[in-house]
């Protein structure tokens, strides 16, 4: 093939699909791959698992540094990868599933059977290289290659129980040792184990023993910093858990396709703790989310429900339905009239998904990249928050070739697999559901009435009186926790900083005393917003340090910021201090909040190496709080955090 | 991605499959001195010679190999 013939896969609307996989081996050998690295997502788009890990072998070669230097907005993630058997195998299969997500990682493969040094030494290289993301990967052999010959369903229930012992001493090591997330995984049981045994009474209890040491493993996903991936969904879905020649030859106790579906599930973790996590689904309507053409087939015609495929569009929807009571929003983007379109999510008596499951509903003939952009516009989320399926490959195509930044999900003429393509990848995975994700979607209804509402006033300051805008601003609580956690990691436009924590550096912080950490709750004439926003700040001699400031998307341009950025400088001044000193460190994202300081007078300081700028305020004159705003403040006249950590006013926030 | 008929195909595949720069002077050279050789390649291209061909390959032939082209000896033996 021409070495010269480099294209972009994502900018070809007839979809070369074996062509993208040429095309990432065309750049490799022409030495381009790290120059042309922001096209690789774009090509690794349509590439079959086998190419796809064939892509991380090329992509694992490259020197992240230097891709990072060329391309320094490309979001990055250090990884260690330690556990029992040869894992060479899951290196190619993770970068390949991260750089699908734009993710560039830092991969670092401990030696052979290395966890248990790892993660039990506290002066491991591991914890030295403090890595964001730590996966220690178990398999089956930690348990049988200690059995006796010959054994018995006792043998391995004492074996299994030792290693959950040792394990779960591995993770309160690394809870005391490491600020990042630990990956622990259930071990399968492979039949040529289980078939040993020829009684079909100790078959079962082998079974019984197995499950319970896996349901002991998944139990330890509950601590805080810990995820333990279930393998057996991934088995169940049709791959071999382990080749015994791998096994016995090279110790490779977990097959390369089980690796690989380990490693799509991990990347959509990683691309959770950058603060990457898709918020919205968007769907098509005829041929998606019910069959036939509602245009042509009217209200009656249509499949919601009944019949053999209506059965099937019925289950996709419950499935839709399910997605969105977990705080995603979502969206109708379908070529149709209008009028029809709501008649029959209001009125047909067997649909599934009703008008008020959707924030939106964009039914109209206009090209549906440009219904996208919208709906982005007014959630004020970015297009690459959105998760876009569609039937047809032509809007697909389209929407692939102008917002390529929208993850979009390919479904076909045979109903009974939506539900799979869709819930193939993890886009929405999160750590933990707090109650602010329960209650998004009606949140985010209230705020396009805000945005219709709006329309009805001449100016913002109009209608910011007749908002009626309400702010909270209070000390953290402990049962605040996992919510500014989870804002530090979806925030991205409104952060000043982005500093991604985890509920346990939250806490730690909250118990300094030399720490401020304040909640920011809102609301107003429409509702409550919830906890919104937070500020993360240090006391240090004289002067008070904003470490970061962040506040949800939902709320921007109110005098939210304005009335919170006062409310902390005259706490400053109050509690003696000369000088308050801010932040900003320029993301991808935040380029809307890099004036943010100077604007209420700060002056600007020099900007240190990585592109962050400081400011320093001198607290000589102080901005107001904007007419417009209630504000209720409980920042005591402590310094830093006190002893009254808890003292942060009435909870309105869920009521 | 490629079609092994040939050895020149066989180094042409481990190029591309897994980013390293060799060549077909390469193929006799003891695999110890094939700069960015790893004895764990070799699992890697049991799945790829596997998948391509849809034959089983010798594993423990391969494990035994000192050269690339004692590997493409035993797997097309």
């Amino acid at each position: 093939m021409p070495m010269t013939a480099v294209r972009s896969g994502a900018a070809d609307a007839s979809f070369p699909v074996q062509d993208a996989s040429w095309d990432l081996v065309a750049l490799h050998r022409a030495g381009r791959l790290v120059q042309q690295y922001p096209l690789v997502a774009g090509l690794l788009r349509h590439l079959s698992d086998a190419d796809l890990i064939a892509a991380g072998q090329l992509l694992s070669r490259l020197s992240a540094d230097e891709v990072t230097r060329l391309h320094p907005s490309v979001a990055t993630l250090d990884i260690a990868v330690t556990g029992h058997g040869t894992l060479a195998a899951l290196v190619p299969a993770l970068t390949a599933h991260t750089a699908r997500h734009g993710l560039l990682t830092r991969i670092r493969l401990s030696d052979f059977d290395g966890y248990v040094f790892d993660l039990g030494d506290p002066g491991s290289s591991l914890y030295a290289a403090g890595p964001g993301l730590t996966l220690c990967v178990l398999d089956p052999q930690i348990v049988f290659d200690e059995v006796p010959a010959p054994w018995r369903p006792e043998d391995v229930e004492r074996v299994f129980g030792e290693k959950l012992r040792l394990v779960e001493g591995l993770t309160t090591a690394f809870a005391a040792n490491s600020r990042g997330t630990l990956v622990l995984n259930t071990l399968p049981l492979p039949r040529r184990h289980s078939a040993q045994l020829l009684d079909h009474r100790s078959r079962a209890r082998l079974g019984a023993i197995w499950h319970e040491g896996n349901a002991a493993l998944l139990r330890l996903g509950e601590r805080p910093g810990v995820i333990v991936v279930d393998l057996d969904p991934l088995l169940a879905g049709g791959i071999a858990a382990e080749d015994a020649r791998m096994s016995v030859y090279a110790k490779a106790h977990l097959s390369p396709e089980l690796l690989a579906a380990y490693a799509r599930e991990v990347a959509h973790l990683a691309r959770h703790l950058t603060g990457r996590t898709k918020k919205c689904l968007a769907l098509d309507l005829d041929g998606t989310v019910w069959g036939g053409i509602l245009g042509e087939d009217g209200a009656e015609g249509i499949e919601v429900a009944d019949g053999y495929r209506g059965e099937a569009f019925r289950a996709f929807q419950r499935v839709v339905k399910q997605i969105g009571s977990q705080g995603v929003l979502l969206a109708a983007v379908s070529k149709n009239d209008v009028e029809p379109v709501r008649a029959v999510l209001r009125d047909h008596p067997q649909q599934t998904l009703r008008e008020a499951d959707f924030v939106r509903v964009c039914a109209n003939w206009r090209p549906k990249h440009e219904n996208l952009a919208e709906l982005a516009g007014a959630l004020n989320l970015g297009v690459d928050s959105i998760v876009f399926v569609d039937d047809s490959p032509y809007e697909r195509g389209l929407v692939e070739r102008e917002l390529p930044q929208v993850s979009v999900v390919a479904v076909d003429d045979e109903p009974a697999r939506h539900m799979e393509r869709l819930l193939a990848d993890g886009w929405f995975d999160v750590l933990e559901l707090t109650d602010e994700d329960r209650g998004r979607a009606a949140r985010y209804t209230d705020e396009l009435a805000r945005e219709d509402f709006l329309r009805s006033f001449d100016s913002l300051a109009d209608y910011l009186r007749e908002l009626g805008v309400r702010v909270r601003l209070a000390r953290l609580g402990d049962q605040d926790v996992p919510r500014v956690a989870q804002l530090t990691q979806r925030t991205n436009q409104f952060n000043l900083t982005t500093r991604r924590m985890q509920p346990a550096e939250v806490r730690a912080l909250a118990g300094d005393p030399a720490q401020l950490v304040l909640t920011i709750h809102s609301g107003d004439r429409f509702g409550e917003n919830g906890l919104v926003g937070a500020i993360f700040a240090r006391r240090a001699g004289d002067a008070l340090h904003i470490e970061n400031f962040l506040l949800s998307c939902r709320v921007f341009a109110r005098g939210i910021e304005q009335t919170c950025l006062a409310a902390v400088l005259r706490h400053a001044r109050r509690t003696g201090a000369t000088a308050v000193f801010g932040a900003y460190r320029p993301t991808a994202k935040n380029s809307g909040v890099k004036d943010l300081y100077p604007r209420y007078g700060f002056t600007r300081l020099a900007a240190d190496e990585d592109g962050t700028t400081r400011f320093r305020h001198d607290l000589a004159e102080i901005v107001g709080t904007p007419d417009h705003v209630h504000l209720d403040e409980s920042l005591g006249d402590l310094p830093g955090a006190a002893t009254e950590n808890g003292n942060h006013g009435p909870q309105g926030d869920h009521s | 991605m490629n079609t092994v008929t040939t050895v020149d195909d066989f180094v042409q595949l481990i190029a591309d499959g897994l980013g390293l720069p060799v060549t077909a002077e390469d193929v006799d050279r003891d695999l110890d001195q094939i700069a960015g050789w790893d004895s764990l390649h070799l699992l890697w291209l049991v799945t790829a010679l596997e998948r391509q061909t849809g034959r089983s390959v010798p594993m423990v032939e391969l494990l035994r190999a000192r050269s690339l082209g004692e590997i493409y000896a035993a797997v097309t033996s």
